[in-house]
């Protein structure tokens, strides 16, 4: 109890200085699979096409965590992947993430950032530049088998690159700068409503099943027979659809990927 | 060679003097004579009196002076030797001490006179039945003349106090505390703290009872009525450089604190603050200084004797390599001015200046950049940033009198340039637009270019009567200027510097027209009421040569995307880059005091008032039509003073507060400042400042707090606790005579500390706390001075910013959220200066 009247009025005379208002924080940044999903080992799920897919490697590379304070404007005129004043939180330093595993993998850095409201978040997929015209860092890199009632097994593998071969020139020649490639290698807007705290821990679960969605394993050109493999080709122009669909949904803000927060 | 007594020796008599201005100017009056000493081997005086002219100083020293009337060049130098000497209470002029110009006759021994029908003259001090007589001239036989003289008071009326934030403050022998340039005498004043980020050359920003001035955008400045503020300036509307002012020709300073006299004008949101230029030692003084970091500075300053300190011409020449990196700088500066008289009603002043200078600038560093070793604390993150400014200016300003009534008019003419290149956030602003070439980062290089040229004028009347048995003033007054502004905003590609966007790019013309009545009525004796009322019109007449910056439906005819500048076909309809915008505005601002007293040397003085600041014309052009920013402030407090034959005391205790509904907040993002909400201050502040024979000390202390009214948080950047000491002890080195003239000593203190600084998102700064010294010893023409500033070498941060910046210096991964920046204050300083001067007084 002695201890507890100092404190208090430390707490009071705190509560009566005047500030501007918000505060500089840091806090711990962390991924890893969902581990209401994952325990390790290979995973098993069944998705909406019907393929059974059992996943024996996950990998994500995340090159940075930012966190917004306000949704990232739309896209249609202003193509800046940057869009100064609307983060609230950052995490400057890559990990390559087994999504397998329900082990807490911290990323390489403290993040820092502010104790204003945070609405959303994006993942930077790149090996460090944003704005790079080449990244040969493979940002994807997933194994497994998928099988359904009708077709045979499908080994696949993908290791998904986002560089020149992720180009997508503009529509509209007079636009030049529209869908410049560092927008391929942003996920925004994942949502996440909260307030960091100085020394809180961010973290996100990937939920590797939401890359297979809408994939189409048939679809797949097979590069091996011995042993029997199928393989996502690393190319936007691909006109496979399964090609599309993991790449899609590697970029989705509104699958895969979930943060949370614990203060401490 | 004898010393004689006023009763032996010279015969010293001052005349009666007169007034004919004013009849409430109180003349100069004797406080202490020195005796004079006969001189040994002269021939006898061949003339019954030596009369001088001089000028008794608002500090009550006589200079300037001038024999009328010869009785033999060695009684005429006697006589002016003793003159110097002797100390005066200065003219009072409505109250104020103010400089005059006055004559005095020393009347020689009549028995040294050497008589047509007369023998050989007694030798002087020779002990005859019948002494050298010296009477007063009122004593005076017969036979000596009895001179009537008006009392001229020189310079021009000054403005009646408005209570106890209105501080005119005599730099005096505080000159001798180091100033680096003009602005650094504001410090005089309370609750005043300069920061510079920008370099050498760069204004001082100014933060005064709560507000962040910037570079003056709420600091109304004029040196002798002429303004220093520059309307429509890109780099802020209201930007003030002080530089081009050489520090020795500053005499005094006037800072009222708060929009409380109808005088003051736009951009008097936190105060006013106006220099007035002299120089009080006549002759011809060089100066040379070298110091730390190869810093160099070369001053002449001249001042005919015979002529009051108003006429005066000065050159500066100075250069530094800077301390740390990107820190060089050179300027030069001539500054002149005449005063004289056209007739006994009515002087004039005629003044031109001109100053260039070129600079680097170290700007800003991030903190954890200085922290992980990657820059140092004194280095740069981008070494293009610096400017240059002109100014070149002409004056010419009329005073006269005639019975009740005087007037002043002024005209002025000013060119200006400034350039400045300045970057805050490294690679942050460079959007990629949909109809820009892909392109990465280019770089946040601000390079804001503005010319200016001011045509104004002012001019006041005033008139007396007796009313109740006591003066009452009324007083009219305009002032209005002109400015043609042309400014552009581009940004420089990093590596390069080749422009490749155009933010802005302006051609103003804008107009101010102020014109005031204000009341001086004193019912009794303890009670006086001044102010009355102000109305203050702008118009603003912006071409926008780059309003269009983007293009609503691109094709491929429609202009290419990479020009900043865009005309475009909208459906068919063709669409001009360019765009006018014109408004104006107008507000009635009522001002007034009330002083009660003194009461056993105590004046209780309350005051309230409304002022305005005009809004930049680049908000002009984005059609916000308000066009001012309003500003309620108030203020209560007590002076008290006292004067006595040893000494001179002062000290002042002030409660403050202050409203402004559209406040400036600095975005450094922008590198300026932004309308933000609207914001109140409340604060305090006590002051005092002592003058004795030896010394002159002055202090004071505000504390303050500025709040946003909407949310009750603090103004960042704001600082809330600002303390100032100022001393200087000057005196004849006691036992030190070479070659029987004295060695005289001078030292000077500065001391400032600034408590921690609210920051955004909750940060406060580091306390600042530096100490100036320096010291001089003088004898005969010559002098030799040693000053330091930050004499204890602290490294600290007069700038702490707190905001998103990426300079590259970490990785490729940009940081995007607030962090925290500084600029490096400077570390110590010395400077050894040599000087001699010549002519002026014997």
């Amino acid at each position: 109890m002695k201890t507890l009247f100092p404190l208090l009025f430390v707490a009071l005379l705190g509560a009566c200085i005047p500030t501007t208002g918000g505060n500089l924080v840091t806090f711990h940044a962390q991924a890893s699979g969902d581990p209401a999903l994952v325990n390790g080992g290979p995973l098993t799920f069944t998705t909406p096409r019907g393929f059974e897919v059992t996943l024996t490697r996950a990998r994500v590379t995340v090159g940075a965590l930012y966190l917004n304070q306000q949704n990232p404007q739309n896209y249609s005129l202003e193509q800046s992947c940057i869009q100064d004043g609307i983060y609230s939180g950052e995490v400057r330093g890559g990990l390559t993430i087994d999504a397998l595993s329900p082990t807490p993998q911290p990323f390489p850095v403290e993040g820092n950032g502010t104790d204003g409201p945070t609405r959303a978040a994006e993942l930077w997929l790149t090996g460090g530049d944003l704005l790079a015209d080449t990244d040969k860092t493979v940002v994807l890199d997933v194994a497994g088998t998928a099988t359904s009632p009708t077709d045979g097994p499908f080994p696949f593998d993908a290791r998904f690159t986002i560089s020149g071969n992720r180009v997508i020139p503009p529509r509209n020649p007079a636009l030049p700068g529209s869908n410049p490639l560092c927008r391929q290698r942003i996920v925004s807007p994942i949502a996440f409503d909260t307030r960091l705290a100085e020394g809180s821990t961010v973290s996100l679960l990937v939920d590797p099943r939401a890359w297979f969605v809408s994939v189409d394993f048939t679809d797949l050109p097979k590069v091996s027979d011995t042993p029997l493999l199928y393989r996502f080709t690393d190319d936007s122009s691909s006109s496979a659809q399964a090609d599309k669909a993991l790449f899609t949904a590697l970029r989705n803000a509104a699958g895969p990927y979930r943060l949370e927060l614990t203060t401490p | 060679m004898s010393s004689l007594t006023p009763s032996r020796g010279l015969l010293l008599s001052l005349l009666l003097l007169t007034t004919r201005a004013f009849a409430d100017v109180v003349p100069p009056e004797v406080v202490s004579r020195f005796e004079a000493t006969l001189p040994a081997d002269a021939p006898p005086p061949n003339h019954d009196h030596v009369l001088l002219e001089f000028t008794v100083s608002a500090e009550g020293r006589a200079g300037d002076v001038l024999v009328i009337e010869s009785a033999g060049a060695q009684w005429d130098k006697a006589s002016i030797d003793a003159l110097l000497k002797w100390q005066f209470k200065p003219a009072l002029h409505d109250g104020t001490p103010v400089a005059s110009r006055t004559r005095l006759s020393f009347n020689m021994p009549v028995q040294l006179m050497v008589k047509p029908d007369a023998g050989p003259p007694p030798e002087p001090g020779d002990g005859g039945v019948a002494p050298p007589a010296i009477v007063p001239s009122d004593e005076a036989d017969a036979g000596h003349p009895h001179h009537d003289y008006a009392t001229t008071v020189l310079g021009r009326s000054q403005p009646k106090s408005r209570g106890s934030a209105d501080f005119t403050i005599d730099v005096g022998a505080l000159q001798a505390v180091p100033h680096k340039s003009a602005a650094d005498f504001l410090k005089l004043a309370p609750g005043i703290l300069l920061t510079n980020e920008g370099g050498e050359g760069h204004p001082e920003r100014i933060f005064l009872r709560g507000f962040d001035a910037r570079e003056g955008q709420d600091l109304e400045l004029t040196v002798d009525g002429v303004p220093v503020n520059d309307s429509g300036n890109l780099h802020g509307n209201g930007y003030a450089d002080l530089n081009f002012i050489i520090p020795e020709l500053v005499e005094n300073l006037r800072v009222l604190e708060g929009p409380l006299d109808p005088r003051q004008g736009n951009y008097a949101v936190a105060g006013s603050a106006d220099y007035q230029l002299g120089l009080p030692e006549r002759g011809l003084t060089v100066k040379g200084s070298y110091g730390s970091f190869d810093t160099m500075r070369l001053v002449g300053l001249w001042g005919p004797p015979g002529e009051s300190s108003r006429t005066f011409g000065g050159v500066q020449l100075f250069r530094t390599s800077g301390f740390g990196q990107n820190r060089e700088a050179q300027n030069a500066k001539v500054m002149g001015q005449y005063e004289g008289r056209l007739s006994d009603s009515t002087s004039f002043r005629l003044g031109a200046l001109g100053y260039g200078t070129m600079f680097k600038s170290a700007g800003v560093l991030r903190v954890d950049d200085v922290k992980n070793g990657q820059l140092g604390f004194y280095d740069t993150s981008d070494a293009r940033q610096g400017g240059d400014a002109l100014r070149a200016q002409v004056h010419f300003d009329l005073h006269g009198h005639t019975g009740d009534f005087s007037h002043d008019q002024a005209v002025f003419l000013i060119y200006r340039s400034t350039r400045m290149l300045e970057n805050f956030t490294g690679f942050l602003h460079d959007v990629q637009l949909a109809q820009q070439s892909p392109h990465e980062q280019r770089g946040d290089l601000f390079d804001r270019d503005t010319s200016t040229f001011t045509v104004g004028a002012r001019g006041a009347a005033r008139w007396r009567t007796k009313l109740l048995g006591r003066n009452q003033d009324l007083e009219i007054g305009y002032f209005g200027r002109f400015d043609a502004v042309r400014g552009t905003q581009t940004r420089l590609l990093a590596g390069s510097n080749t422009p490749y966007a155009r933010d802005l790019d302006l051609d103003s013309k804008l107009t101010d027209v102020g014109a005031y009545v204000d009341l001086n009525l004193s019912p009794a004796w303890w009670l006086t009421l001044r102010g009355g009322l102000r109305g203050e019109m702008l118009t603003y007449d912006v071409l926008d040569l780059c309003a269009q910056k983007e293009v609503r439906r691109p094709s491929t005819t429609s202009p290419p995307g990479d020009e900043s500048c865009l005309s475009q076909r909208d459906l068919g309809l063709y669409r001009d880059p360019s765009e006018r915008n014109s408004t104006s505005g107008g507000a009635l601002m009522p001002r007034g005091t009330l002083l009660l007293g003194p009461f056993q040397n105590v004046t209780f003085s309350g005051a309230a008032g409304t002022g305005v600041r005009s809004i930049d014309p680049q908000f002009i052009s984005e059609n916000l039509k308000a066009p001012f920013a309003s500003i309620f402030s108030w203020e209560g407090g007590a002076s008290w003073q006292q004067h006595t034959d040893a000494w001179d005391a002062n000290a002042r205790a002030v409660v403050f507060g202050t409203r402004v509904d559209k406040d400036l907040v600095f975005s450094a993002q922008d590198g300026r400042g932004l309308i933000g909400g609207s914001t109140s201050r409340l604060g305090g502040l006590v002051t005092a400042r002592v003058r004795g024979t030896f010394y002159d000390l002055a202090g004071n202390v505000t504390y303050v707090q500025s709040k946003f009214d909407d949310t009750n948080l603090l103004v960042p950047y704001v600082p809330d606790l600002v303390a100032r000491l100022d001393a200087s002890v000057f005196h004849a080195l006691p036992w030190l005579e070479p070659l029987g003239s004295p060695l005289k000593g001078r030292a000077g203190l500065g001391v400032t500390s600034v408590g921690r600084r609210a920051l955004p998102y909750g940060q406060r700064s580091d306390v600042i706390f530096t100490i100036d010294a320096s010291a001089e010893v003088a004898w005969r023409q010559f002098s030799v001075g040693l000053s330091a500033t930050n004499l204890l070498d602290t490294q600290y941060k007069q700038v702490e910013l707190n905001y998103a910046s990426d300079f590259h210096t970490s990785g490729s991964l940009p940081s995007l959220v607030p962090a925290r920046h500084f600029a490096a204050g400077a570390p110590r300083m010395v400077l050894v200066t040599l000087a001699v001067h010549l002519g002026g007084e014997p």
